[in-house]
């Protein structure tokens, strides 16, 4: 490392810090970077261009965000809640659970926690405290835990970024996030059922039985998503980034043709609204495709390889130490930005100690998304505090048991890398 | 006066607004692109090369173009726990610094850019043939974008009004 390269990194801290989008903040300090090494300036926009051009696997963000505002708009996810009610309601706690288990199934319709929250917050919430059956807060604190739920389970956006950087196929990256994802919800799910307990919760009148089919009925459409999109998927008919496509065309089938509930207006916005976000996440992205351009010439990710080394570290120690840097500085950071910078530096390293990379990616993606509802920076719990209204403070601490209880199921499946890779070698992955 | 200026945020509200549908349309265009292309393959057993290529143009075409001429402040993924709790004048001052560095290191690169750009008009995209300086060229209007719009930040900031910014928007997780 030399002294362009620690100009360059300061100055890319400095504007970060003094609110420069981080976008911008990463290539303005690339520039920097190539300025004072004397390189070609062009190189900033060859390599963003070409990078974006050259990552078709990245499509799928915008189309994963493009279906999640269709399901939005329609209000698909509304009719889910009766029928997670139907499974889970009679058990102590039971609102809480249709939470949980309502976040299953929109997981695997969607590849954003944002996006679940955006669609489920609200109704979850008011739900919850009708007649004040449960303290808002805790309201809001489960209805956040849980919508991290969603970028774990397939489809997943972190998971396409991590494919990214990594080479991973995003196919076994997200079966390989399935289990760890209903181990999330199990754990969350006994932290509901303690609460639950100790606060004395109530519980929700069982539906009857002859209601059962009905009920499963009017869900049919948001329940069939996860099948077509898993299913097109792992049968090899579409690649992940055409699943992505088809299931914004499935959803706006279903809002048109079955709810009719979807108008002109609400079209151009979800589609607005998707192309705002594709670029903000986009811009993200040229900016780490410029700033890892200059950490690779600088060999950064092998001075670290070399680095860690010469501590003799097993993988095991190597996946511990990544694994607190990343809660810690999930604390402080967007999610996209420490997959797209962080971890291409404890790549290599991974690599060479022979940890497989779709258990080190749902691993670091899994631990990332926890960084999602904890203090100070996440993301969700300003999100929850915007919609339900409750205090910040109260929140992050109902959220804290269940921050606790992820935290012991990342343990688990970092130590248990079958946890993550059974299900895809038992459909066909080699590694 | 007054009715100039009136006009003036008018108009580029206005421009906000084509803007914003050239956006949506890029991305319907892209998701359009998608569907034609699993139809044709899947459907008639017909597989497009074109639609591949010309959903990426629209990817790079939309990130870029959304990222100058649709986003605004608030809607930009940064490190905001420093600026969210500072005052409007520290605010501006840091406008003023991050404005001044964006603008000279854009500006830096900018005849490079055009450069490399240019450089490129002897080359084609494989399927449509189109050259290649045509697609990249919203670079440089992005660069020229950012250019105009740190200038027009770093100047409010010097008439003190800061940003305003919105806690943890942007991000797409």
């Amino acid at each position: 490392m030399n002294s362009p390269f620690a100009i360059s990194i300061c100055a890319i801290l400095a504007l970060g810090l003094l609110g420069l989008p981080i976008g911008y903040s990463m290539i303005a300090g690339s520039t920097l970077y190539l300025l004072l090494a004397n390189l070609d300036l062009g190189t900033s926009a060859e390599q963003i261009l070409n990078g974006l051009y050259n990552s078709y696997v990245l499509l799928a963000v915008p189309l994963f965000l493009f279906s999640a505002e269709l399901m939005n708009v329609s209000k698909m996810t509304d009719q889910l809640l009766r029928f997670c009610d139907m499974l889970v309601g009679r058990f102590r706690g039971g609102l809480g659970h249709i939470n949980i288990v309502q976040s299953i199934i929109f997981a695997g319709m969607s590849g954003s926690a944002i996006a679940d929250l955006a669609a489920t917050g609200r109704i979850s919430i008011d739900m919850m405290t009708r007649n004040n059956r449960y303290p808002l807060s805790y309201a809001a604190a489960i209805t956040a835990a849980s919508a991290v739920i969603g970028p774990i389970i397939p489809p997943s956006i972190p998971m396409v970024l991590y494919a990214l950087i990594s080479d991973a196929s995003v196919g076994y990256l997200f079966l390989g996030g399935v289990i760890p994802g209903l181990l999330m919800a199990i754990a969350q799910m006994v932290i509901n059922t303690l609460m639950s307990h100790r606060h004395n919760f109530p519980v929700e009148e069982p539906i009857p039985v002859r209601q059962w089919p009905g009920i499963t009925a009017t869900a049919m459409p948001a329940l069939l998503m996860p099948v077509i999109l898993l299913g097109g998927i792992y049968s090899g008919v579409m690649t992940p980034t055409e699943a992505a496509a088809v299931a914004a065309a499935y959803a706006f089938l279903v809002a048109v043709l079955w709810y009719r509930n979807i108008t002109a207006r609400d079209t151009y916005l979800a589609v607005l609204n998707s192309a705002r976000s594709t670029a903000s996440i986009g811009m993200l992205i040229a900016g780490a495709l410029i700033f890892n351009y200059v950490v690779t010439i600088e060999q950064v990710p092998l001075t670290v390889k070399g680095l860690l080394a010469g501590y003799d570290l097993s993988a095991t120690m190597f996946l511990v130490w990544v694994n607190i840097i990343l809660l810690v500085l999930g604390c402080l950071l967007e999610g996209s930005t420490i997959i797209l910078v962080i971890l291409p530096i404890f790549i290599p390293t991974a690599k060479a100690l022979g940890i497989d990379l779709v258990h080190f990616g749902v691993v670091a993606v899994f631990n990332i998304m926890i960084g999602l509802v904890t203090p100070p920076y996440g993301l969700l719990l300003f999100i929850i505090t915007a919609i339900s209204g409750a205090p910040l403070r109260t929140i992050i601490r109902d959220t804290m048991p269940f921050v606790w209880a992820m935290v012991i199921a990342l343990a688990i499946i970092t130590f248990v890398p079958e946890t993550v890779l059974w299900l895809p070698r038992l459909l066909g992955y080699k590694g | 006066m007054r009715q100039t200026i009136a006009r003036m945020l008018a108009g580029a509200r206005w421009l906000r607004r084509r803007a914003e549908n050239v956006a949506a349309l890029l991305l319907l265009v892209m998701f359009l692109c998608f569907i034609l292309q699993i139809v044709t393959r899947y459907v008639f057993n017909y597989p497009l090369g074109w639609t591949d290529e010309a959903s990426v143009v629209c990817w790079i075409w939309c990130t870029l173009w959304g990222a100058v001429f649709v986003l605004r402040e608030k809607d930009e993924v940064r490190f905001d726990i420093i600026y969210s709790t500072a005052s409007d004048r520290t605010r501006c001052i840091f406008t003023i610094i991050t404005g001044l560095a964006a603008i000279a290191l854009f500006g830096i690169a900018l005849p490079a850019v055009i450069a490399y750009v240019t450089f490129l008009k002897v080359e084609r995209t494989a399927y449509l043939g189109v050259r290649l300086d045509y697609v990249y060229a919203i670079y440089v209007l992005f660069s020229i974008g950012v250019i105009a719009r740190y200038a027009g930040l770093t100047w409010r900031a010097l008439k003190g009004q800061p940003p305003a910014i919105q806690i943890g928007s942007g991000s797409a997780l």
